[in-house]
């Protein structure tokens, strides 16, 4: 999964995208009032920023100049009010930019995970977790830059540039184009530069992908690597990728070493400019000490937004990439939904009719072929077959997990895709070959997030299924701490949870695709009579592997390279002498293998 | 990460001294140009002054404008200056760089299976990554950052004290909130961020979790509760990310606050000084300027704190690697047997081994002759793959236990070993390199005819005739996706193409169908009649046929003889036979 998403980082996209642009603004939308009062803050603070300059000329010009000291005073005290005021307003614009900033992170957030919830299986088959873990979280955190620094911060500093201009042109329109002469340059210096940078950096990410791809192989390899004595050979590959990544920074640092000097050597270039013909004017009367030192001041606040420009390049550059993966995920929809008018089903017998059924995960490779069955309300069904005849795949139908291509499932006379998921399932409980533990309590694993199951109801169903013994040994009863995936339980223990969770939900039709993995005998028994409790009085359609629970079937449907081939009672099969029977001798075999006790 | 014993510990800061003597020159001339930049850009203001005192006096134009220029070719000179900073600092960092990740990465290469048991890949990664990246921001950037304050900071205040030693002093009492405030903001910054990442944690695990158990979820219905837990869970995450932002909003405004009153204390208590006509305008202008050059310096201090900070944390991470060594010993002093007369005899007396607590084999003994084929079955657990894994020098054995040529195996050149041993194991790892390079792993130099044959003897040719650029078609992510079956048979090519004296086949044919398998088996004894083979399989079929086969249970050996006599024996291994008969027949029905 590391190396696949690296794999993925090499591709970069643009630097600036409308249209990704356009629809991230769309999430501010909620946030009207917010953005229109931060922006105006911003204008208040790039106004007050330029009064500063514009206060010291006054006091230069006309209090220093003309020896007035309460006017001095005076100023002074504007001078202090103005710089509070600018102190307090840039910090409120900030918060509230900051606030906007994860308000939309948030609501992105949500809504890829709800998205994610809404994701079919075959979805889930094909993207591996931790690529979609990413999405949910770093990827919406890059965004954060694009609202907080981004966005909002460019119109400032536009918006100050303008305002710098305007002033310089007020104080002294002459000497303020004689300054501007050097933009033409500045503008040259940074596009030449935003240029190489971008090249640079693509080599750069390109690299560091491409060394990352190593590390994951290599480490994922390493007894490959060990064993065939290639540890220098891999070294030797690896030392290649490594130098070309110090040459790509090399030329990397090259640029920037030239850029910001280059910058710095503009604006004293503009500086002198400034002082040699603002002496001139000053000379002939045509401008005083205050504007001089105003119009220097200016100038160096014109060149800092500019210097800042290739940090916030980078940044807007990760956060498109981010962007494009996370509406892209949102853009991919379930293949499997509800109908617009289902059917309701009040009350659910747990009569099920299968007819025809065909279904294939890729194309024409049919898992079930043309299966057909019907289960009376109560029955207990087992199926049976060898591993990858179609027996999961079966059960995964009924949750509409995937979509059968052919045939019907009918559930008391309704075909499964004419319901509700939601409503389809909530008859259903499944209790999967591979206990799923979550992180968290007893209770929670129960009750899942389900807070109409009170803890009486938990305890009620622990008890039933034979779970309050290994309670006692916890120690804070159902509270107790789980780990993740039931890393302190034992096999058995998280099977017999899993009921639990089935037997507290309270289904009217339980799937149950049993464990192969082996438990101690005393286990065992425990585990067999909670099976008992489970299908008491209740459709019950079982993936079988216990010789106990087989027996014990109603009915038991063999599957044989997806097609149904028999069905029956244990007796009439094993009378058949066909791939029940051997079967069942098998299962037998194993079952004889894996305990040992001959 | 503590995985195996640290024998050798290295002071925090050695893993990068010991590189910076190369690199003297670089430092030399990095802080040499610190100085001379700094230097260089203290003179303008004082230009600056110089250029206002004749303005005010009226002189000539003629030398204002020399001083302009004098003011544009320091700061050239000064640029020349910056660009030889980031030229040798910078750069001398991104040498460091290499030079570290290519030790890491040399001794992660050298670190045995255990150290990767016990860590993750990602976690692996990261430290040759980002904590490696981190190590260089401390190494250049803030070392850059740290010279440049210093000597910005001494040059001003000196400059300044120069001017005026009376407005200095006033100048700096606002000054001193700076680092006091900066501080305490930044710990406090520091602890939010903390628990802000924590949190992200969590909500990173939850997710996962949520994710991978994806099919209860929605079995059970729980997509609506679950949103509901995650926007509890983003929610607090967005409360926590504001409790920082309060602060980073005060950040700025506060630090602009400070300076710009700098600015005004200089303004009134200068202006005043002006008007009393003690000192002259040139010389506050000035003022205005040296103030303007402190205080970016001083805010790098608190940035340059941060980043010692995070350094150090990575750079203890990545030594943590460095000081990790292998569990392996890599061989003796004088290699006792020559590799090429190697004959395969393996023999193991008494072997006992754990991984941690748990013991996986007992007591267990027994004597494979050179060119016999020993046979393991057993379930899964019951300590097959590790018996191989001991002779393959994955996990380190004690003395006196496993003997190879009646030599004891420690005593072994590793290399020389495992030139000797050609391993498969069930899910065999491939390299996303073309099919041919894969199969060549252990001999670079072999010819495409060699590895033609090799893939023959692992029945691999046909499939390869059939891939859209044969042996040069690229496997894994960016090429072709192999079946299980071919994947196992590449593996088997790769192992036979060094010409092993012992060959281990871990399941290495669980996924090929049995009369393949047969093919190989016999296509592999005809080729090299001298082999001594060890095959672990769960099928009978694979085994049938070996001198010896041994069926383990819990780390002992509770059957052993050749396939006749386990039958007759009609226990376990008898079992399983007549389990696996049955599967198959079904198979054909």
């Amino acid at each position: 999964m590391v190396a696949n998403n690296y794999h993925e980082e090499e591709a970069l996209g643009k630097v600036y995208d409308a249209r990704l642009m356009k629809r991230l603004l769309t999430y501010l939308r909620p946030y009207r009032v917010a953005v229109v009062s931060a922006a105006f803050m911003l204008l208040v603070v790039s106004l007050l920023q330029v009064a500063v300059p514009h206060l010291m000329k006054i006091a230069i010009d006309d209090y220093i100049g003309k020896n007035d000291l309460d006017g001095l005073t005076n100023i002074g005290l504007l001078f202090a009010a103005v710089l509070v005021a600018g102190a307090a307003v840039r910090y409120g614009q900030t918060y509230l930019t900051i606030w906007l900033g994860q308000k939309v992170l948030h609501d992105i957030r949500q809504q890829v995970f709800a998205h994610l919830q809404r994701m079919n299986l075959a979805f889930y088959d094909k993207n591996p977790v931790g690529r979609l873990v990413t999405r949910v979280t770093s990827d919406v955190n890059t965004l954060n830059e694009i609202f907080s620094s981004g966005v909002v911060a460019i119109i400032g500093d536009l918006f100050t540039l303008a305002l710098i201009v305007g002033v310089l042109l007020h104080y002294n329109w002459r000497l303020a184009l004689i300054t501007f002469t050097v933009v033409p340059l500045l503008v040259a210096v940074t596009f030449v530069f935003r240029a190489k940078v971008r090249n640079v950096y693509r080599e750069v990410r390109a690299r560091v992908a491409h060394i990352n791809a190593f590390l994951q192989e290599h480490v994922t390899g390493i007894k490959v690597v060990q064993l065939f004595n290639q540890e220098d050979s891999a070294f030797r590959k690896f030392d290649e990728i490594n130098l070309s990544l110090r040459a790509a920074h090399f030329r990397s640092i090259y640029y920037y070493a030239m850029f910001f000097p280059t910058v710095e050597i503009i604006s004293t270039l503009a500086i002198g400019l400034v002082l040699y013909f603002g002496g001139f004017r000053i000379e002939s009367g045509l401008m005083t000490f205050g504007e001089l030192v105003a119009f220097i001041t200016l100038v160096e606040m014109f060149y800092r937004p500019i210097r800042d420009l290739s940090e916030k390049y980078n940044i807007l550059q990760a956060s498109m990439a981010s962007s494009e993966r996370i509406f892209n995920l949102l853009d991919t929809s379930s293949t499997i939904v509800s109908p617009t008018s289902p059917c309701k089903l009040e009350h659910c017998t747990g009569r099920i009719e299968i007819e025809n059924l065909w279904f294939a995960y890729n194309n024409d490779d049919w898992v079930l072929k043309d299966v057909s069955f019907s289960v009376e309300p109560g029955q207990k069904i087992a199926i049976v077959g060898a591993t990858g005849a179609g027996k999961s795949s079966l059960i995964s139908l009924f949750y509409r997990f995937y979509d059968y291509q052919r045939g019907s499932i009918r559930l008391d006379g309704i075909e499964l895709k004419q319901m509700a998921i939601d409503s389809l399932r909530s008859h259903l409980a499944l209790v999967l070959q591979d206990v799923f533990i979550f992180s968290g309590d007893i209770a929670g694993n129960v009750r899942l997030r389900d807070d109409d199951i009170s803890d009486d109801q938990v305890r009620e169903a622990l008890h039933r299924v034979g779970f309050d013994r290994f309670l006692r040994r916890f120690e804070d009863d159902i509270g107790s701490e789980v780990r993740e995936r039931g890393a302190t339980m034992s096999t058995g223990q998280k099977q017999l949870l899993s009921f639990a969770r089935a037997l507290a939900h309270d289904p009217d039709i339980l799937m149950l695709d049993e464990a192969t993995s082996s438990v101690d005998t005393e286990t065992e028994t425990l585990i067999q009579s909670a099976l008992e409790r489970l299908f008491e009085g209740r459709t019950s359609i079982i993936v079988a592997h216990r010789l106990s629970t087989i027996e014990k079937a109603d009915r038991i449907l063999v599957l044989h390279h997806g097609e149904l081939r028999e069905s029956g009672t244990h007796r009439e099969l094993m009378r058949q002498q066909g791939i029940y029977h051997k079967l069942y001798r098998l299962q037998s075999r194993k079952q004889a293998v894996r305990i040992g006790k001959d | 990460m503590n995985a195996n014993e640290s024998k050798t510990t290295f002071s925090r800061f050695s893993t990068v001294t010991k590189y910076l003597g190369r690199y003297r020159w670089y430092l030399v001339v990095g802080v040499l140009a610190v100085i001379g930049a700094n230097g260089l850009m203290l003179v303008p203001p004082y230009l600056t002054k110089l250029i206002f005192d004749r303005l005010e006096t009226g002189s000539p134009m003629s030398e204002v404008g020399l001083l302009v220029l004098a003011m544009i070719g320091l700061s050239i000179a000064s640029g020349i200056c910056r660009f030889t900073i980031r030229r040798t600092i910078i750069w001398m960092s991104r040498h460091l760089e290499y030079d570290i990740r290519g030790e890491l990465v040399a001794h992660l290469l050298k670190l045995s299976p255990s150290f990767y048991d016990k860590n993750r890949t990602g976690d692996i990664m990261a430290r040759a990554t980002n904590d490696l990246e981190a190590v260089r921001m401390m190494i250049g950037p803030a070392m850059m950052h740290i010279a440049n304050t210093l000597v910005v900071a001494t040059g001003a205040l000196t400059m300044m004290a120069m001017l005026s030693p009376r407005l200095t002093l006033y100048a700096l009492i606002p000054a001193l909130v700076f680092p006091i405030s900066m501080n305490k903001l930044g710990n406090m910054i520091h602890r939010r961020f903390l628990k802000i990442q924590e949190h992200f944690a969590h909500l990173t695990a939850v997710c996962q979790e949520n994710l991978s158990g994806v099919r209860v979820v929605k079995a059970y219905r729980q997509e609506d509760h679950e949103i509901e837990n995650f926007a509890d869970l983003s929610e607090h995450y967005f409360k926590l990310n504001l409790s920082l932002g309060r602060l980073h909003a005060a950040f700025y405004p506060l630090f602009q606050l400070v300076a710009t009153s700098l600015m005004l204390v200089v303004l009134y208590v200068g202006g005043r000084d002006v008007i009393r006509g003690e000192i002259e305008l040139g010389t506050v202008v000035a003022f205005f300027l040296y103030l303007g050059m402190l205080t970016w310096p001083l805010i790098a201090i608190g940035w340059v704190v941060s980043l010692y900070q995070r350094g150090t944390v990575s750079l203890d991470r990545i030594n943590q690697i460095l000081n990790t060594t292998s569990d392996i010993p890599t061989g003796c002093a004088e290699p006792k047997s020559d590799e090429k007369s190697v004959r395969g005899k393996v023999e193991f007396r008494d072997l006992n081994f754990a991984y941690d607590e748990a013991p996986i084999l007992n007591d267990l003994s027994l004597t494979v002759e050179p060119g016999q084929t020993l046979g393991i079955v057993g379930l899964t657990g019951s300590g097959k793959t590790t018996l191989v894994a001991l002779l393959a020098r994955l996990y380190p054995v004690a003395r006196d236990q496993l003997f190879v040529d009646d030599i004891d195996i420690n005593d072994w050149d590793i290399n020389a070993l495992r030139r000797r041993i050609g391993f498969t194991a069930q899910e065999p790892f491939l390299f996303s390199a073309t099919v041919a390079d894969n199969i060549r792993f252990g001999r670079a130099d072999a010819s495409i005819d060699e590895v033609a044959q090799v893939a023959q003897l692992a029945a691999l040719a046909k499939d390869v005739d059939e891939f859209p650029d044969r042996y040069e078609t690229m496997v894994g992510e960016r090429g072709i996706t192999l079946s299980g079956g071919q994947k196992q048979r590449v593996a088997i090519a790769r192992a036979a193409m060094i010409e092993p004296t012992i060959l281990i086949l871990d399941d290495a044919t669980s996924s090929v169908d049995t009369e393949t398998e047969y093919e190989i088996n016999q296509r592999i004894n005809a080729h090299a009649e001298q082999l001594t083979t060890f095959i672990v399989s769960h099928r009978v079929s694979s085994v049938k046929d070996a001198d010896q086969i041994i069926f383990l249970e819990d780390g002992r050996i509770i059957e052993q003889g050749n396939h006749e006599v386990l039958i007759t024996l009609g226990r376990r291994y008898a079992d399983l036979y007549r389990a696996q008969v049955l599967a198959e027949q079904l198979e054909s029905l």
